[in-house]
């Protein structure tokens, strides 16, 4: 029994300095990210890509159930992206409310007879539209049958894409108006371009053959934040605001720790375990050769980012999956307890389901960063820490019943451990203030930043018991009936959970 | 005095503009996006000689003022001439293809923007 | 009133002789406390001072603006079409608020605001405004700046006045270990170098990225007063991939008969991504003359190079090859060679409408579907 808690203690010891280790050094990552970004983007122009033929094409595929009541507007929003060369896909997901008749009569749609390839296997696509004026020439809408997931719709729309590059979203977020032209650029400036000569000249056409021996980026992420305070007009956000409600309020608190402390400091070491499914800009290829969406999956958005980096390394390609810390991004997060703890559970489960998937990745130093690093870190500071932390409230209760405690210390101890997750959250919101002066006064950064102190008391709790609830699901594998709700904020992924 | 609507969210292209042409021939109208072009239109009932639009803008694009203006059955038609910085060569067909009677990418040279202006009000008389 | 200290003298007494872990708890306490006030303060602080320059700004603008309205961009000159040389009324913007730092910077990028939106003689004033201020200096004080960064600045205000920037400053740059130092360097090079604009496509060695390409684009495009060099010699002679296919796109652009000989050479280079490049190039030039040799290389191509033969064949729409076209058609298995296929037929429909209408008659659901697809005006792709 004593070695078990001598075991237990130590390793929990060990646990959690390495996690406070990994989220300031994270920290540090992601402000160096940050203030090379802020200085090479300071003086760049990126309309100099609005007047550029050589800008590379992008279909915007978005995903659409029962939106009926703010279709137009949305689709509005996203044809009038700044960028030269690009389509909006609608992929109408069997909705049953009036989706499509609006968009049929708004965007004067007919429907044509379109050569859907199905690379990747998606529910039947049902009918193919485009619009009889020239002025949406950019707009097609698929409607297909009801795959009961995002991701089936997002596969849908990949087959029918024409461009070399797809930016998967969801029909609800509102998307900023730059947002092309800032997360195509990594593609674009990623060094070291080369092409590799592989072995003897080909007996049959005489050519040596050559493969891009260059770093691909194969996908693109960028922050994240929490519409619901915000004033929206016609599908354009006028006026940033942190959300009044606690709920969603701690929420955009996470967002912006997930996103701009935590992948952005991902990105500067390639490691970024996660594109969220709610803003990702994807190389095509790669994604369909990487077998497209997983629609059974609980986390697709993170098991595509997985498997895409499991086919490179693979293919023996070099890849690096990339962040930009400022916000292109504000989706509807889930504004009460209910909506909340379906879409939380879901997570956990889906993290769970990852773990499993690719258990074969983890450890395996064939994969490098993505077998030693991304997923070792997720599956212990990410899978685990749940688990870790609720067994340790166990053993504090054990420890206090059979007074065993030694009052001063613990609470020096716990003291440590709140504080410094206070100053995780309160540089979190500073890196991100330093992107962009984001919100109108300091008072509503204020009141975000507090949030910081009751995280640990109110919404962690919450977090980690949604998760549990989700592995339990995960394990015993209760089917998930999904409400019209889950769409909801759907498929983000957290990072990081202080 | 000529009336034209100026769409443009460039906040210093109207200065321009209202510069070259000048105020006792022409009288400018300037919005800066797509939804307050299409409600000055509404307003007014078209009652312009010209309109000078940019392509890219918030809540409706360039193209879709000018398919509206061209697909316009009744009153008189309405020249209209994109100023864009857009160098993509199907954005430029593209447009002219909805019904644009002109196309100038920027920087405009200002004798240019002021023949061109005039040429179409001749024509469009 | 001694509670306090004969607290903290406790706990320091308690602390000494505490175990290492809390004694280490306690500094991180400390400085996380430290980490986090600074955090506060440095966001009210970041807010309020950009909040106050924001505020100057606003009201800076439009007395800029309307300056420049009242004494730069003349009206009267435009009539004058020769007045190249109209003297800029300077004195107006000798004021007090232009004596300081950021009013300057303002000014300067005010001014490339403008110039950005407008050409010509309006563009000339402003350039002549910017150097009777001695904006200038400004600019090149900051080339003289340790930060990589206020160079970079410097060399784009520059460009953007057309200023020329001597040689030897400018030089050494263009080989900087700092990549957008080195690629800004370079696009100032171009934009001013009086003698040899193109002379780092001779030098470079390490590959040009997509984004400089896009820069590099735009800068030869917009300047007025550049030689556009004969593209040919670097398609035969680079041994940098990338400037190649730059040069390609190029040629492209400029509708470069004279180098069609040399790109036409690059159909046999090993690399299959060039290749296909140097076959887009020649289908944009719509250069027929290579078709039957592209035929003959047709069968021993990867599939990106024949994707590119086959457009290529749509856009040269010679109406020599609609058989070859509807073998690939019929035959591929791959189903973009076939869409490929089918919209070249389409562009050639003038010498094979009978071939079309036959081919809609007798294909397969999938084939019909490709063809109707390729021949509906409202699909692009």
């Amino acid at each position: 029994m004593e070695f078990i808690k001598n075991f237990y203690e130590g390793f929990v010891f060990v646990y959690g300095c390495t996690m406070l280790f990994w989220y300031a050094l994270l920290a540090m990552l992601s402000l160096r990210g940050i203030i090379r970004y802020q200085r090479k983007n300071s003086y760049v122009d990126h309309n100099i890509m609005v007047q550029s033929p050589l800008a590379p094409g992008i279909s915007v595929i978005a995903p659409a159930y029962n939106e009926g009541v703010t279709i137009i507007s949305n689709v509005r929003s996203l044809l009038t992206l700044n960028y030269p060369v690009f389509e909006v896909i609608i992929v109408n997901d069997g909705s049953t409310d009036d989706t499509l008749e609006k968009l049929i009569n708004e965007f004067q749609l007919t429907e044509v007879v379109f050569a859907y390839n199905e690379r990747i296997q998606s529910q039947p696509v049902k009918r193919v539209f485009k619009s009889v004026n020239t002025a949406y020439d950019k707009l097609v809408v698929i409607d297909k049958v009801n795959g009961k997931s995002k991701a089936d719709a997002s596969n849908a729309g990949i087959n029918a894409a024409a461009y070399a590059y797809f930016l998967c979203t969801d029909v609800d977020s509102i998307i900023e108006k730059d947002t092309l032209l800032r997360m195509i650029k990594p593609f674009m400036d990623e060094e070291n371009k080369k092409i590799r000569e592989v072995g003897e000249p080909c007996p049959e056409c005489g050519y040596v053959h050559v493969v891009e021996d260059s770093i691909r980026v194969i996908a693109t992420g960028a922050t994240l934040r929490l519409a619901n305070s915000c004033e929206v007009d016609e599908g354009v956000i006028t006026r940033v605001r942190p959300p009044r409600h606690w709920l969603p309020r701690f929420q955009e608190m996470e967002y912006i720790r997930a996103y701009v402390l935590g992948k952005m400091g991902w990105s500067l070491i390639n490691c970024v375990p996660n594109v969220s499914g709610g803003l990702g800009l994807f190389d095509k290829e790669i994604a369909i050769k990487a077998g497209g969406y997983d629609s059974k999956s609980f986390a697709e958005d993170m098991d595509i980012v997985t498997r895409m980096c499991t086919y490179m390394i693979d293919n023996k390609l070099k890849y690096a999956v990339r962040y930009i810390p400022t916000s292109q991004c504000w989706t509807e997060g889930p504004p009460n307890l209910k909506v909340f703890s379906r879409q939380r559970t879901r997570w956990g489960r889906g993290l769970a389901e990852i773990m499993t998937i690719h258990r074969k990745v983890i450890f395996n130093p064939r994969y490098k960063r993505l077998g030693m690093v991304v997923l070792p870190y997720n599956l212990f500071f990410e899978f685990l820490a749940p688990i870790i932390e609720f067994t340790g409230i166990l053993y504090y209760i054990y420890l206090i019943i059979t007074n065993h405690i030694n009052w001063p210390f613990a609470t020096i101890l716990l003291l440590f451990v709140y504080l410094y997750s206070v100053m995780i959250t309160t540089l979190a919101i500073w890196w991100d203030q330093m992107t962009y002066r984001y919100y109108k006064t300091w008072k509503e950064v204020m009141g975000l930043a507090l949030m910081a102190f009751l995280e640990p008391f109110v919404y962690h709790p919450l977090i980690v018991f949604f998760a549990l609830r989700g592995y339990y699901f995960f394990i015993v594998g209760k089917k998930h009936t999904w409400g019209n709700m889950q769409r909801q904020g759907f498929g983000q992924k957290k990072t990081t959970a202080a | 005095m000529n009336k034209i609507l100026l769409v443009e969210d460039d906040e210093v292209m109207p200065k321009i503009v209202e510069r070259i042409l000048h105020r006792e021939e022409y009288r400018i109208d300037h919005v800066t996006n797509g939804k307050e072009a299409f409600q000055k239109l509404d307003d007014t009932g078209y009652d312009y000689d010209l309109i000078i639009t940019d392509i890219l803008m918030p809540y409706a694009s360039g193209f879709e003022i000018i398919s509206k203006v061209k697909n316009r059955k009744e009153g008189k038609p309405i020249p209209v001439i994109i100023v864009s910085n857009a160098g993509n060569e199907d954005m430029v067909l593209e447009g002219f293809k909805l019904g644009a009677d002109d196309f100038l990418k920027k920087p405009v040279m200002p004798g240019e923007l002021l023949i061109r202006v005039k040429r179409l009000l001749m024509q469009y008389k | 009133m001694n509670v306090l200290p004969v607290f903290f003298t406790s706990v320091l007494y308690n602390l000494r002789y505490a175990p290492l872990i809390i004694q280490i708890a306690c500094v991180f306490i400390f400085i996380a406390v430290t980490c986090t006030i600074t955090a506060y303060l440095s966001i009210l602080i970041g807010r309020y001072k950009g909040h106050r320059h924001e505020k100057k700004l606003a009201k800076l603008h439009p007395l800029i603006d309307q300056l420049l309205l009242d004494n730069v961009l003349m009206n009267e000159a435009l009539i004058h079409e020769d007045a190249e040389e109209i003297p800029v009324a300077a004195d107006a913007f000798h004021q007090p608020v232009f004596r300081k730092r950021w009013a300057r910077q303002a000014l300067i990028d005010r001014l490339i605001h403008y110039r950005n939106n407008v050409s010509g003689i309006m563009g000339e004033q402003l350039r002549n405004l910017y150097i009777q201020l001695e904006l200038d200096k400004e600019s090149l004080k900051k080339m003289k700046s340790r930060k990589w960064d206020k160079k970079v600045q410097a060399m784009a205000e520059l460009t953007s006045m057309n200023m020329s920037i001597a040689d030897v400053t400018i030089l050494p740059l263009t080989n900087s270990r700092n990549r957008e130092l080195r690629a800004a360097a370079r696009h100032a090079y171009i934009k001013l170098s009086k003698n040899e604009p193109f002379k780092f496509f001779d030098l470079a060695t390490e590959p040009l990225l997509l984004w400089d390409q896009v820069e590099l684009f735009r800068i030869i495009s917009t300047t007025e007063k550049i030689a556009i060099p004969n593209f040919a010699q670097w398609i035969t002679y680079s041994s940098n991939k990338s400037i190649i296919s730059f040069c390609l796109k190029l040629v492209v652009h400029y509708n470069q008969i004279s180098a069609v000989p040399a790109v036409e050479k690059l159909l046999d280079t090993r690399d299959h991504y060039l290749r296909a490049d140097a076959i887009n190039c020649l289908g944009k030039m719509q250069i027929a003359e290579v078709e039957d040799k592209l035929i003959r290389m047709y069968n021993s191509q990867p599939l990106n190079c024949q994707i590119e033969i086959l457009k290529l064949m749509g856009r040269v729409s010679s109406g020599k090859h609609v058989d070859f076209l509807r073998q690939e058609f019929l035959h591929s298995t791959d189903f973009d060679l076939r869409k490929n296929a089918a919209k070249s037929l389409i562009k050639n429909q003038w010498a094979a409408k009978n071939l079309i209408t036959e081919l809609v008659d007798t294909a397969t659901a999938e084939n019909k579907r490709i063809l109707k697809h390729c021949m509906n005006p409202l699909i692009k792709f």
